[in-house]
């Protein structure tokens, strides 16, 4: 199925602060699409605010996937739309295991743990780590293997990385976006990858690229986008948002 | 009606050690039950309590065991059978352990019963009535490969079941200290464990009595050089449930781990004591206590870390967290120091307050409701206390816990 995410004019307040002042972003299923910016930009707001955390205040704007409103759903709604968060540091939660908040979160109980230990496998986290409490006693690169079980198994319609490259290994980095390019065509998911660095757009080629600075998006193009931030900095795109 | 005092003077008078338990009993007389006065008992609603209401039985009665009790001795190396305080069976012989009946009134710490718990009216009367106490040994170098299921069953009435673990020099065993029954019943249960010098006892007391039952427990390690006493705590059940556990590091290196969780519901009171007392050098006590309270029901937790002089480079950590679910619920905490060494590491945390609310949001933002949320977060305290136990029982108490949850409104609203 090809769906299509639609960020309309989005204006979001964290801590009495405006950050996001009127961001629009449109991607379809199957691409993968890149924010970049300098740190301060709002990038992480844009994740969060999404997926409806509890810290981030919406002032204004639509987000939708086919036409469906999401900011008005709750977290938990929103996620059974389509929408995933892959976080730069997941929580721990101590006492949870992977399976028991898998199976709260709607996976068939009948083919979950066959489906977790092939996921496992796929991203090369040993399977003894599946027992664990969720992100307990895990290093960050397993951490972010961890999340790439959950995300094989809920196989959402867009799934958002935020800066998940940050603090990670080449090997994982590698791992991981080895499956998010897999699932761009086994479930034709969607993958808006935030990051402040190149390097995993190495691994995980862009659709498009967008910058954002100050709050918005102030350019949109191709990969050769990421070129020229690498190049330039990011210095030409806060003129241009002035 | 026979009261509480004419049963347990017949209790006593058929006993061999008579006159060891009369002693007990007028010590108990003489102080009579605490008082919400007493800063101990500040939170305990004693004033309910008549023993009057309770008769001591002369001899175990008849139960059936729920079909929890029937699964976890299936899965257990060995499983000795306690009924109303009185040992009705001493399980399967296994090789390296020894279970036996004393009745002599000593105390693990070397000294009697009644010098020991002075001034603790409840195991003072545990001292007079307890049918005696069921004794578990463990030969020195023996590692135990299967757990042991201590299976306690109250009827009505008043119990005093009395459990005493002597763990050998370098032996290890684990062992599940399991409470059920006792409806409008009153149960005191003392239980003591001495560890030898580099000796392991891992030890789960799982209470999960009748919600009408009154239950009074204090449990006490002793360790050894090197011994490590890992103990989890978990109170589901009773009106009134207090549970004192306490750990003597006695010989250098000794490591404590003690882990209490609790659910209240209704009007439940939970009342959680501790004490870690450090003796020897190199010693570690880590506590970690967390406890959820949900309608009007409500928890305390005090906690004391003792230090003597000479006990040097001792580590003594204490965590206690209270989760509130409702309203008209309430959580004490009260950690305490008594530090009578410089040479030491100390620290203790405390916190009462709603559940995470992030920790919340991350699993609701994969698609968990809210509901399933709390319960899962609030099932994990408890799954964190059972990460201790072997794999053959965990899985059991794991869903046995998870149905008492479910049972608990708040907990999923």
């Amino acid at each position: 199925m090809n769906s299509e995410l639609k960020i309309e004019g989005l204006r979001v307040e964290v801590a009495g602060k405006e950050v996001l002042k009127g961001l629009d972003l449109t991607m379809h299923s199957g691409e993968v699409h890149a924010i970049m910016g300098p740190n301060g930009s709002g990038k992480s707001t844009l994740a969060h605010a999404l997926t409806g955390h509890p810290g981030y205040r919406v002032l204004d704007g639509s987000v939708t996937i086919d036409g469906v409103e999401l900011l008005t759903m709750s977290p938990t709604d929103r996620a059974r739309e389509g929408l995933m968060l892959v976080l730069q540091q997941p929580f721990e939660i101590p006492g949870v295991r992977s399976y028991d908040l898998l199976r709260a979160a709607g996976a068939d109980p009948t083919t979950l743990r066959e489906r977790m230990l092939d996921e496992a496998r796929r991203i090369e986290l040993p399977p003894e780590l599946l027992d664990r409490f969720v992100n307990v006693d895990l290093s960050g690169g397993e951490r972010k293997r961890a999340e790439m079980v959950q995300l094989g198994v809920l196989r959402p319609k867009f799934a958002l990385l935020d800066e998940i490259d940050s603090g990670l290994d080449v090997d994982a980095l590698d791992a991981v976006a080895k499956r998010l390019t897999a699932a761009t065509t086994e479930w034709n998911c969607g993958v808006l990858a935030i990051t402040h660095f190149r390097r995993l757009l190495l691994e995980l080629t862009p659709t498009m690229i967008h910058v954002m600075s100050n709050g918005r998006v102030v350019a949109t193009g191709g990969p050769e986008l990421a070129v020229t931030l690498e190049r330039d900095g990011y210095e030409t795109f806060r003129d241009a948002s002035a | 009606m026979t009261t509480f005092a004419d049963s347990a003077s017949t209790f006593i008078a058929k006993r061999p050690d008579a006159a060891t338990r009369r002693l007990a009993w007028s010590l108990y007389e003489a102080t009579g039950l605490p008082t919400t006065t007493d800063e101990v008992w500040r939170y305990a609603p004693l004033s309910d309590l008549d023993l009057e209401h309770f008769e001591v039985p002369s001899a175990p009665q008849q139960t059936p065991d729920s079909d929890f009790a029937t699964q976890l001795c299936q899965r257990a190396g060995l499983v000795v059978r306690v009924v109303d305080g009185f040992c009705v069976s001493t399980g399967d012989v296994v090789e390296g352990v020894t279970v036996e009946v004393d009745q002599s009134s000593e105390s693990l710490a070397g000294e009697t019963l009644l010098h020991r718990y002075e001034g603790d009216t409840f195991a003072l009367l545990n001292a007079a009535l307890s049918p005696g106490a069921t004794v578990i040994r463990v030969a020195a170098g023996v590692n135990v490969a299967q757990p042991v299921v201590v299976l306690n069953e109250s009827t009505t009435g008043a119990s005093f079941p009395r459990t005493q673990i002597v763990v050998g020099r370098g032996a290890s065993v684990t062992v599940v200290e399991y409470f059920e029954g006792g409806r409008d019943a009153l149960v005191v249960p003392v239980s003591e464990y001495r560890l030898d010098d580099n000796a392991s006892l891992q030890l789960i007391t799982y209470q999960r009595l009748d919600s009408t039952a009154w239950h009074v427990a204090r449990t006490t390690g002793f360790l050894s050089r090197d011994a490590r006493l890992h103990q989890a705590v978990v109170g589901l059940g009773a009106h009134y449930d207090r549970s004192r556990n306490d750990a003597e590091m006695l010989g250098a290196g000794a490591a404590n781990e003690l882990r209490t969780t609790f659910l209240g519901s209704g009007h439940q009171v939970h009342d959680f004591r501790t004490r870690q007392y450090h003796v020897a050098p190199r010693t570690t006590s880590k506590l970690l206590s967390k406890g959820a309270v949900a309608d009007h029901s409500r928890s305390i937790y005090t906690g004391l870390i003792e230090i003597e002089k000479g006990a040097k480079r001792t580590d003594a950590r204490q965590t206690n967290h209270n989760l509130l679910l409702a309203p008209n619920a309430h959580a004490d905490s009260v950690p305490n120091l008594d530090i009578r060494e410089n040479d030491v590491m100390c620290a203790h945390a405390s916190s009462v307050g709603p559940l995470d609310e992030l920790q919340r949001w991350y699993l609701e933002s994969r698609g968990v409701s809210r509901d399933d949320a709390q319960r899962l977060l609030i099932q994990g305290f408890f799954y964190e206390m059972l990460a201790a136990l072997p794999s053959e029982l965990a899985g059991l108490v794991e869903s046995d816990v998870a149905s008492v949850l479910a049972s608990v409104a708040a907990v999923t609203s």
